[in-house]
């Protein structure tokens, strides 16, 4: 029988009545001030939303400190901490501002590139495909990996403007152009996170490359959809893109 | 299982935190050594890995962490701990440390540094959690003495006691955050020369000084001031006990000019150095 504690507790009652008062249940931990707990949960509570706040930078200045901090307060409720890293936490925070934003899509969007950035600052090194190293290849043939820090998504708003506004202390524009692109991409070259607008098709390439089509047949389904002339072109500028940009670590 | 003793050092350090990381780079700085957030670096790549390589480059590394958890009644986590490992390989650091505390229980982690009571089943949870992850990284913890806003009433021990049972029955060492005993005698009124007399002299092997603030009720161990007058005193008491230990400052919140920290480690210099001379007076 384990040796008890004041009060009849054992040290797992006590850790799991001092965790369930951190997060919102009203009975204090046995032999537990108001005043001392009180610290405890003041800490838990604003580490929380802190790490929030800077992982999400932007989305915050977008929506502003007060709504932010009345979603990360619902959020913390909701979501207890479970990783051994705060990295993790944010991770359903794009969900919840997507739950609690349903008419603006940007808030979400934004909040996904705020995490999907920081996701790649401290994601896997691979070095990118040197452009020397290009020769001899089939590119009927050739297979694509991509640097593992990318990630896409198509977006409703004008999401990549608003992010770049408020980086360089520029007023955003709030409604998305009709030229807005409907896709986004973040990655890692060297160091340095990236992210860039970019066409439908180029997202449809990117699915069916990352599926394991040759680029062969990622420009027989780009002609397709729009026709022969415009996909050998566009084919050509995006493969540049892509190597240019370090997105590319692999030709097999 | 084999573990590596920890090699002999002494010199005065910082608590490398971003803002400071590119004067670390751009030129040599003034320190013996560095102490980095062991979590902030068990990433996959990037710049993190980037700076701490070069960092690790020009200075000896100390690794202290946050979410070893080594008061858990549910055990270590061994996931962490291997990842932690790998850090270690990466880094040969001089030691690697984190808190006596728990972090979490059921799968729940607080991020916060939360109390245990001095008792013989809480003894028995964390010499069984050290000896696993002394095993696993290959080599001697340091743990480091918290600060505590909570005295679970009739504990069989004093912190200090804790502490001295905790090393003989582990093997593993301490840092002694100078900060934190000032900030939990006040808050729970002990005398701190009663602590000095309980404490294992010979197992601490760095220590930390920084400030606090003044809360509501207590004082609260907030990293975000300088070293203020009474914790200096308490280190030049401590350097008496202990001679020649790695010290060194840590500010994690209202980081300063990195000029305002080297003055502080100066000043620890001034008094370790003044301490030892005195030492050596005393036993000439």
């Amino acid at each position: 029988m384990p040796p008890k504690h004041p009060r009849g507790m054992n040290l797992r009652d006590m850790q799991r009545s001092f965790s369930a008062h951190l997060q919102g249940a009203d009975p204090l931990p046995a032999g537990a001030t108001p005043e001392g707990m009180a610290v405890y949960t003041h800490a838990y509570r604003s580490q929380l939303k802190q790490c929030l706040r800077e992982t999400f930078e932007k989305t915050r200045l977008w929506i502003g400190d007060a709504a932010f901090d009345e979603a990360a307060d619902v959020y913390i409720r909701l979501h207890p901490p479970h990783a051994w890293t705060l990295d993790a936490y944010g991770d359903g925070f794009t969900a919840h501002l997507d739950h609690a934003w349903p008419r603006d899509p940007d808030v979400g969007e934004l909040a996904w590139l705020d995490w999907t950035l920081r996701r790649a600052f401290a994601g896997p090194d691979q070095a990118p495909v040197a452009m020397a190293a290009l020769v001899n290849i089939d590119w009927d043939q050739a297979v694509l990996t991509f640097a593992p820090t990318l990630r896409w998504r198509h977006v409703q708003s004008n999401v990549a403007a608003i992010w770049r506004a408020m980086d360089e202390d520029r007023i955003p524009s709030t409604s998305p152009t009709e030229t807005t692109p409907p896709a986004l991409r973040v990655w890692r070259h060297g160091l340095s996170t990236r992210f860039a607008s970019m066409p439908v098709e180029e997202a449809t390439c990117l699915d069916l490359a990352t599926m394991g089509a040759s680029f062969g047949e990622i420009c027989i389904d780009l002609a397709r959809r729009t026709g022969e002339e415009a996909a050998t072109t566009v084919a050509g500028a995006m493969l540049g893109d892509w190597l240019r940009n370090g997105m590319v670590v692999a030709v097999a | 299982m084999q573990r590596d003793a920890i090699t002999p050092f002494q010199g005065f350090g910082i608590g490398l935190r971003p803002p400071h990381y590119d004067a670390f780079l751009a030129a040599p700085q003034p320190v013996d050594f560095v102490e980095v957030i062991s979590e902030n670096f068990m990433v996959d790549g990037g710049r993190p890995l980037d700076v701490l390589a070069r960092v690790r480059g020009q200075y000896p590394v100390a690794l202290h962490g946050v979410s070893l958890n080594i008061g858990a009644v549910d055990g270590i986590d061994v996931g962490y701990v291997r990842r932690l490992r790998q850090l270690v390989d990466r880094v040969d650091p001089l030691w690697v440390s984190d808190h006596l505390c728990w972090t979490g229980v059921d799968g729940f982690n607080s991020h916060d540094l939360l109390p245990l009571p001095y008792s013989e089943e809480a003894l028995a949870v964390v010499c069984t959690n050290i000896d696993r992850v002394q095993d696993i990284l290959g080599r001697a913890l340091l743990l480091e003495n918290p600060s505590t806003y909570i005295a679970f009433p009739g504990m069989a021990m004093t912190e200090a006691a804790f502490l001295s049972a905790m090393c003989q029955a582990t093997g593993c060492h301490l840092l002694l955050d100078v900060n934190n005993i000032y900030v939990s005698a006040i808050n729970h009124g002990f005398d701190t020369a009663q602590w000095f007399v309980d404490l294992p002299w010979e197992r601490v092997r760095q220590v930390h000084l920084a400030g606090h603030s003044q809360g509501e009720h207590m004082l609260i161990d907030t990293h975000d001031a300088p070293v203020p007058a009474a914790v200096w005193d308490l280190y030049a008491r401590a350097c008496e006990y202990m001679g020649d230990v790695a010290t060194m400052i840590e500010r994690d919140d209202h980081i300063p000019p990195l000029p305002e920290l080297l003055a502080e480690v100066a000043a620890a210099r001034t008094i370790a150095g003044g301490t030892a001379c005195h030492r050596s007076t005393r036993a000439a």
